[in-house]
């Protein structure tokens, strides 16, 4: 039991647990303060999700409607937790989730083009987007935190813009993509009929899990994560070893924003969302990678398991009873979240801490039987 | 163009006040990326100040609202200082989370209040025509409000603050070199809060001045869009000096301000550009001028950093 | 028997493994000068924590004018007049002479700063003691001399009578060391207790009364410099009879490998030039050391070099090669290695384990990394063991040990392993000494002179003026930014290098 807690991984896994079961509860807590009727039933709603529908095609198909919007927050958080290895933190893969959902967007109604062509076009514009927060990091020196919101917002007004010339002509939304031209939307090979004929569910799913076992071997296993990793962990050193730090920053932000980018097309050409062109804030989507990619432990593989919950307490927030509650409930436990994540090294701290003592005083018993009445 | 001034000056003056808390908090060594967050939580308290406290003199009423702010912001801002003081916490990391949280929380807590009055009502609005009146005085049309004047006397507070007493001395070597402030027995954690408080404080009036600079509504899902950010951009600009940060305040608010009131100009509005063209103005322009200024900044050296006793 | 100013007797302190300071008593006199001698790690930082309230010790006590202590904290060694000039001053770079002076105990009404009269006590203690400052300059602009004589100035202004020097001379100039000597014998003659921490034994004969001495945590004694000699002190230092003078042959230098003309490297501090107009040249199989006082440009001249800051203009030249234009991956390819100056800093990637930095410079060559970007993990831990294995580099869980876990001493082994395996035609050490005990420094020349006879070129940059002395076959010696002598070491003293390095003399040096 000790052993296993020395683990980094097991310790990353039980943090990770301390903070979302923390998360709920202040939820809960939150929701018996607003109204102590409903909050048990409404906070058990948050954690069920689709498992609040009784029949089992419902639930199979509620299932597949959070899986379909799990990988684009996987994308995301895959990409802030790239780039936070490499030592940035990217809060700018909102936006360049939001340049993502524009280009795809635009290039499947406007332009006619396919759903390959599509999704490139997509991660184009999210790599573009995040080649422009790395050069004025290493090139001006500007703090990406700040360059990545004022771009978050650039690319918000300037979607909104481009995408109102493909907008119904009714209503603030773009037009169906089933509409307008089918050929741009994601194929199901197959997948669908095993959500109950769920069309949302497509080659998305297999790809975004591909790519997290990808990028998980990309950091770990290659010259160039050995690369991008020594110049997040010491800029000077990865200098000195005649690594290129700057291009490398420029690099790790352009894969980052080519990550959120691909995350958009995952969701738009599912043709589940349409984009609402008077849209007054950035989706939370890329934030909402903040709170998987550091619930994950920063470790791919945990991102797909911390994206899905996430993703599904988002979810699950239709669930609450709306007579009382407003369904930010959901945002609100897993920005509670993403706060308490800054304690995570806090919390492996004290586990280490506890384990050393109690090993320390087990030595110390041993070498005190050993030793009797012997002075050192 | 008298509106123009006008709203010049009353963005400006969010961004002078927002601006200032972040300054005072990265001279005590703590960067307060939180200030979106923190912003809307004054709001937040300013509103409900507006809303209960019903009626009363404009005196009381600015008074109260203001305090309201004040209180709320600082109170947010413990988020901020229990988990990067104490518990040494990314700063980043924490900062963040504090803006998703402040929006979540006030549009959970407003939308609750709101159908609790009317079972019917689930907007997360606040309407506060009336108490909006007391902050302004109409001066031959163009509207003084009383922000304005707060603003720039925090600018001179902060200002001798900073440069003329013991306790700024003292706030701006933990900023600078925290184990010499230690060295000389300056509690560093006692003066980092110090500074994080009054970060609140001033995010937290910048907060209700931007929900009142022009609308006597306001939807609480919107956040305050970007503008803790924008409050830091100036602060880079401003080289971390109060009078150059409003200076920094003022260029920033003319490009707000011109989102609001182009319409208003012959010349810009027959140039029939998209309206979120002047929506992105303040973005764009923070980073050029960021790309510019940021090669030699004049940062507090330890900003950022944890301040760890043991380790010297 | 007269009270002594500070006693600490039976000091003991344990940290887990390891007993810092076992059974230590220290007891210095009033009006006089004590040295504390000791290598890094023998105990002498944890002993004046222990003086400062920053650990509680397990064992012994602390008495002031012969009455027992409770120290808890730095305010209560403050309180209790004890004051310390710190070896990295703790001054703020942006404020003011005056600003650091009275930070912590500012004259001021309502919260208000007074600094007149501040500025007048300030100005009367350096008449008084002769300690020249600018009140109103900004600490980065001042020498580091001023920048010392502020810290002093700093604990008369308190008032304080116990005054503590960890290592002061490190960053001075020859001169400013006399008179930092000046000062303290004025200091002590004016009834100041004077605690002088060092391991320059030259110093310590020099100015103090007594010197104590520890090793490896434990107190070795107290001697009378009048009584002792320097073999006597440096022996109950180290532990047994060290051998200064590093063994090596006469050099037999053959082609120039390392030919550098007219080098200039701009400041980062400054707006003048670092590295001003310099050239020089390095053969195979020879050593050639540039000495100077730190910040003289040897930094800059280094970074130049290696590539690490650009060139305003010169040219550089490896073994008939043009280099100048070349990046630093392409100059260690072709044969430049560095062992830095500050191995956290450049040196080592902390946090990765001692396998990854033993292949920092090479991770990218076919042995390392597939045709397909891939390392090769099997590969790279065979390796390391070998080098682990070679160079003797001890850590916790072999190559696997995370290199911040690892000693001083370790690391920069694993350092010299890495940099003198890829066979460099020059090494460029740079202080690759500094901070480590007397053990691993012989080792470390040991190389260098290895390095040196299997006909490489070796450019060492040191500041300690025994490897200066002892180590090189020619000594070039920079001063603010230029090379102002050629000196052979076997033909020069101490005291001639000292007058070049302070810029007192100066040669044309034609190369």
């Amino acid at each position: 039991m000790k052993k296993a807690l020395k683990n980094p991984g097991v310790q990353a896994f039980v943090a990770s647990v301390i903070c979302i079961i923390l998360g709920l509860l202040i939820g809960y807590i939150v929701l018996l303060f607003i109204n102590p009727e409903g909050a048990a039933e409404s906070i058990i709603n948050v954690i069920k999700n689709f498992f609040t529908w009784s029949r089992a095609n419902k639930k199979l198909q509620q299932f597949g409607n959070t899986l379909s919007k799990t990988m684009p927050l996987l994308m995301c958080s895959l990409s802030i937790l790239f780039a936070y290895k490499v030592g940035l933190f990217n809060i700018g893969a909102a936006g360049q989730y939001v340049a993502g959902s524009c280009a795809c967007l635009y290039a499947a109604l406007a332009w006619g083009w396919g759903w390959l062509p599509c999704m490139i076009f997509a991660i184009v514009a999210g790599a573009v987007l995040g080649a422009v927060v790395g050069m004025l990091k290493s090139y001006c020196n500007v703090n990406e935190v700040i360059s990545g919101i004022m771009l978050n917002w650039i690319s918000l007004y300037l979607t909104n813009t481009l995408l109102t010339k493909v907008k119904e002509v009714a209503s603030p939304y773009t037009m169906y993509i089933k509409d307008v031209n089918p050929s741009a939307l994601l194929p199901n090979a197959g997948l669908d009929k095993l959500f109950n004929g769920n069309k949302y569910i497509t080659i998305a799913v297999p790809l975004a899990l591909f790519i997290a076992i990808a990028v998980s071997i990309i950091l770990n296993r290659t010259k160039l994560g050995y690369e991008l990793k020594a110049t997040g962990s010491n800029k000077n050193a990865a200098k000195y070893a005649g690594m290129a730090e700057k291009r490398n920053i420029v690099l790790t932000l352009v894969i980052a924003g080519g990550l959120a980018g691909l995350g958009a097309a995952m969701l738009y050409l599912t043709g589940y969302m349409r984009w609402e062109c008077t849209q007054s804030s950035v989706p939370g989507m890329g934030f909402n990678g903040i709170a998987a990619a550091f619930l994950g432990g920063l470790n791919p593989i945990g991102a797909i398991f911390a994206s899905f919950f996430i993703q599904h307490i988002t979810d699950g927030g239709q669930y609450v009873n709306t007579n009382f509650y407003s369904s930010q409930i959901s945002d609100l436990i897993s920005s509670v979240i993403i706060y308490l994540c800054g304690f995570v090294l806090f919390i492996k701290l004290t586990m280490t801490g506890m384990i050393n003592r109690s090993e320390e005083k087990k030595l110390q018993k041993i070498k005190a039987a050993s030793s009797e009445g012997g002075d050192r | 163009m008298l509106l123009l001034i006008q709203y010049t000056l009353i963005f400006s003056s969010v961004l002078t006040l927002v601006a200032l808390g972040g300054c005072i908090s990265e001279h005590s060594g703590v960067i307060n990326l939180g200030l979106e967050g923190i912003m809307v939580m004054g709001a937040l308290g300013g509103a409900l100040m507006m809303r209960y406290l019903g009626t009363s003199s404009a005196l009381v009423m600015v008074l109260l609202v203001v305090l309201a702010a004040i209180v709320f912001g600082m109170l947010y801002s413990c988020l901020l200082g229990v988990a990067s003081i104490n518990f040494k916490a990314d700063q980043t990391l924490v900062g963040t989370a504090m803006n998703l949280l402040a929006t979540a929380a006030a549009t959970v807590f407003v939308k609750a209040i709101n159908t609790a009055a009317n079972p019917d009502d689930h907007s997360s609005e606040i309407e506060y025509v009336r108490a909006r009146k007391m902050f302004i005085t109409n001066i031959n049309g163009f509207e003084f409000n009383w922000f304005m004047l707060i603003a720039v006397l925090a600018v001179i507070f902060v200002a001798v603050m900073l440069y003329k007493t013991k306790f700024g001395l003292r706030l701006m070597a933990c900023g600078e070199h925290p184990q010499a402030a230690d060295s000389v027995g300056i509690n560093v954690y006692k003066m980092r809060w110090s500074g994080v408080l009054l970060s609140g404080a001033f995010g937290g009036l910048g907060g209700i001045c931007y929900i009142l600079a022009g609308v006597s509504i306001w939807k609480f899902e919107n956040g305050v869009a970007g503008f803790g950010f924008l409050a830091l951009a100036v602060m880079i600009f401003g080289q971390w000096q109060p009078i150059r940060i409003a200076l920094a305040a003022l260029l920033f608010g003319l490009f707000r301000a011109l989102s609001n009131t182009y319409v208003g100009f012959p010349t810009l509005a027959s140039l029939n550009l998209p309206g979120n063209v002047y929506n992105m103005m303040p973005y764009i322009v923070s980073l050029i001028v960021l790309a510019f200024t940021s090669k030699t900044s004049r940062a507090p050296k330890a900003e950022g950093i944890p301040y760890d006793k043991g380790s010297r | 028997m007269e009270p002594y100013a500070i006693e600490m007797l039976h000091i003991t302190k344990r940290f887990p493994g390891i007993v810092a300071n076992d059974d230590i008593t220290l007891q210095l006199k009033k009006g006089e000068i004590h040295a504390l001698l000791g290598e890094n790690g023998a105990g002498k930082s944890t002993l004046m924590s222990v003086l400062f309230g920053l650990y509680q010790p397990e064992e012994g006590i602390i008495k002031k004018d012969g009455a027992e202590v409770k120290i808890n904290d730095p305010n209560d060694a403050n309180a209790l007049g004890i004051g310390m000039v710190h070896q990295h001053f703790k001054l703020v770079e942006c404020f003011t002479v005056l600003d650091n002076i009275i930070m912590g105990v500012e004259p001021c009404k309502m919260g208000f700063l007074q600094k007149k009269e501040a500025r007048e006590k300030v100005l009367a203690l350096s008449e008084k003691y002769g300690l020249k400052v600018d009140p109103d300059a900004k600490i980065e602009d001042i020498t580091v001399g001023m920048q010392q004589r502020t810290e002093i100035l700093k604990m008369l202004y308190r008032d304080n009578e116990i005054l503590i020097f960890d290592e002061p001379t490190a960053v001075l100039t020859p001169q400013e060391i006399s008179e930092l000597m000046q000062i303290m014998k004025s200091l002590a003659a004016e009834g100041k207790s004077i605690l002088f921490i060092s391991h320059k034994l030259n110093e310590i004969m020099e100015v103090a009364d007594r010197c104590s001495v520890l090793r490896k945590g434990k107190y070795i004694g107290t001697v009378n410099t009048k009584d002792t000699t320097i073999e006597e002190l440096s022996a109950m230092m180290v532990g047994r009879n060290v051998n200064f003078h590093v063994e090596k042959k006469p050099a037999t230098p053959g082609d120039v490998v390392l030919s550098i003309e007219n080098m200039t490297v701009a400041s980062k501090v400054h707006k003048n030039n670092a590295v001003k107009n310099v050239s020089l040249k390095v053969r195979a199989g020879e050593i050639v050391c540039i000495a100077g006082i730190d910040g003289n440009g040897q930094s800059e001249f280094v970074y130049g070099l290696s590539g690490l800051e650009p060139l305003v203009s010169g040219k550089i030249t490896l073994c008939g090669k043009d280099m100048t234009a070349s990046s630093i991956r392409q100059k260690s390819i072709l044969g430049i290695s560095h062992i830095p100056e500050d191995r956290h800093k450049h040196g080592l990637v902390l946090d990765y384990s001692l396998e990854d930095n033993l292949v920092l410079q090479t991770y990218f060559e076919p042995q390392f990394t597939s045709k397909w970007g891939f390392l090769l993990r099997k590969n790279i831990r065979e390796y390391a063991e070998k080098l682990i294995d070679q160079y003797d580099v001890r850590s916790g869980q072999g190559p696997a040990t995370t290199a911040r876990s690892m000693s001083g001493g370790n690391q920069q082994k694993a350092i010299i392993a890495r940099e003198i395996d890829k066979a460099p035609e020059l090494l460029i050490a740079v202080q690759p000494t500094r901070g480590l005990d007397v053990g691993a420094i012989e080792y470390i020349h040991k190389q260098l002179v290895a390095q040196r006879d299997a006909g490489k070129a070796v450019l060492l940059v040191s500041l300690e003026l025994d490897e200066v002395m002892d180590v090189p076959d020619r000594i070039l010696v920079m001063y603010e930014g230029e090379i102002v002598g050629e000196l052979d070491p076997k033909k020069t003293t101490q005291e001639e290098l000292g007058l070049y390095m302070a810029g007192a003399k100066r040669d044309e040096v034609t190369v």
